[in-house]
């Protein structure tokens, strides 16, 4: 199932959009974020199905392979429409049920509101997929600085979130290993009411938590002899660099922003 | 280099000595190997000497200064060591990244982190995997990317602390024949430190310890005149040795002496 997900995945490429810096895409898709909001009638959110297309052709992805990532939030999907379907009343009335009648108004803010849901789960997807985790976490460091004025730790949770991303392969080898010796040793965990399968769970969570700790604890002495002492006097190895793409991209968001201001 | 004297330790105070009145000195330039079985007390004085255990009575000095909590931070700019769990000395996200976080840590200018870096990898030979993830390495080629981490930072002293006890055999020679080939090149001082008498071959000095204490000192002939301490220490004689004590005079030979006298 875990390699099935595409919400968090990335995929090295060498587009335009992959050559980016880290930062402007962050604060792009905020923005587009913004924007998706004003969105108001077919026309703008025509204009930002067209925008998520052209960025996906300039990924070098396939659209129907980020559809095919919104399996996991398709459930959330199918239900926001039918609350709309349902619960929002207005315009002609559509089919009188007796006890719950559809109104045309309803039928088409679910539309848009489930357009608007797909918009924002594509935006952040074409993201993830064409910026590694630790470019991302160099960003959300560098965009965070300003925090570390009211004494935020910016620099220890970039340095945490790095290491635990860097960790999560290492954890899945290890929980899977564990669940084979659990299995080899009679553990069934696919079988069973549920209670007895959370049960199973228990003789692998304990001995991947003791085998966390142990690792945290290595971890810490090896950061420790090779000098880590937090962030004073520490310099930066990866670099982030600002180019004039990325100021044009950020001007090109604000750009859409305005003009579904203007035509809403 | 280092200097331990009367060092004592006890992980706990109602338990046996972890190390039992240590006294000892590495040359410059040696490459000393510490052999013992497990629980014998060498990961120990690893971690005294790094200054990660700090209960200790004795003294240690490094390059004639005595170590304090004061100066360990300082003192242990001299060394750089290279666990045994490839995965869990791993700190950045990509080879390279994890070469250079200890050198971002020493606040050195980006220009010469990336001539070091790509200089370190080099000498293990793992340029060509300089963008990899962890994952996607062997163990072997970890263990290669934590040695060239330790290197780019030139110690003066290599600590490895069973570094290659997770390893395949061939992950095994082959960082034993990075070792060489360093060894030669910078005369960087090396405490190689395991539980494999096989692994010792390239050691100027040989040290066996055995429950906390120092049993035998000396270099491999010697350590190989006193078969029954070596047994005593719960230590495995390689094929060789063996054959050498049943078929010859039991003196020490390398696998192709071994060839030759046969």
């Amino acid at each position: 199932m875990l390699n099935s997900m595409l919400l968090g995945r990335y995929i090295p490429g060498n587009s335009i959009v992959h050559q980016l810096d880290p930062r402007a895409k962050l604060i792009s898709v905020i923005l587009f974020m913004i924007t998706v909001f004003f969105a108001n009638d077919w026309l703008t959110y025509g204009i930002l199905i067209l925008f998520i297309l052209l960025m996906t052709k300039l990924a070098k992805l396939s659209i129907i392979f980020l559809l095919n990532g919104l399996k996991l939030v398709l459930i959330l999907l199918i239900f926001t429409f039918f609350m709309h379907i349902f619960l929002t009343k207005g315009g002609s009335v559509l089919i009188d049920g007796g006890f719950f009648t559809i109104e045309s108004e309803g039928v088409i803010t679910g539309i848009f509101i489930t357009i608007r849901l797909i918009l924002l789960v594509i935006i952040t997807t074409l993201m993830t997929l064409t910026t590694s985790p630790i470019e991302l976490t160099d960003a959300i460091e560098k965009l965070c600085k300003p925090l570390k004025a009211i004494k935020v730790p910016v620099h220890e949770i970039a340095m945490m979130m790095s290491i635990s991303l860097r960790f999560i392969p290492t954890l899945m080898d290890e929980t899977d290993k564990i669940i084979k010796a659990q299995s080899a040793r009679g553990s069934t965990f696919m079988t069973g009411s549920l209670k007895s399968r959370i049960q199973a769970l228990i003789p692998v969570f304990i001995p991947l938590f003791m085998s966390a700790f142990k690792r945290a604890e290595e971890m810490a002495i090896a950061m420790e002899v090779r000098g880590y002492q937090g962030e004073a006097g520490r310099t930066h190895y990866r670099l982030l660099k600002w180019q004039r793409r990325d100021t044009i991209s950020i001007i090109l968001l604000i750009m859409l922003g305005v003009l579904l201001l203007w035509l809403r | 280099m280092i200097e331990l004297n009367n060092l004592t330790f006890k992980y706990r105070e109602d338990e046996a000595y972890a190390l039992d009145h240590i006294s000892i000195s590495f040359k410059k330039g040696d490459w000393t190997s510490i052999i013992g079985h497990n629980g014998s007390g060498k990961s120990t004085l690893v971690k005294i000497i790094m200054g990660i255990n700090e209960s200790y009575d004795g003294d240690i000095f490094v390059d004639g200064e005595k170590l304090t909590e004061d100066n360990k931070h300082q003192l242990r700019k001299h060394f750089a060591i290279v666990f045994q769990n490839p995965d869990n000395q791993f700190v950045g996200a990509t080879v390279e990244d994890d070469v250079a976080f200890g050198l971002e840590n020493l606040g050195m200018p980006r220009d010469e982190m990336i001539e070091r870096t790509n200089y370190a990898l080099g000498l293990v030979g793992m340029s060509d995997f300089k963008n990899h993830e962890p994952h996607r390495l062997s163990g072997g080629q970890k263990q290669r990317v934590a040695i060239a981490s330790a290197i780019a930072l030139q110690p003066e002293v290599l600590i490895l602390d069973e570094s290659t006890s997770m390893l395949d055999p061939e992950g095994r020679q082959d960082v034993l024949n990075i070792l060489k080939k360093l060894h030669g090149q910078l005369d960087t001082t090396i405490l190689y430190i395991t539980h494999d008498l096989t692994e010792i071959s390239s050691s100027d000095k040989v040290v066996v310890m055995n429950k906390g204490a120092i049993v035998l000192e000396g270099d491999i002939e010697e350590i190989y005149k006193n078969k029954t301490l070596l047994r005593q220490s719960n230590l495995k004689l390689p094929y060789t040795m063996v054959i050498s004590e049943a078929l010859l005079n039991g003196e020490y030979v390398t696998h192709e002496e071994l060839v030759d006298k046969l």
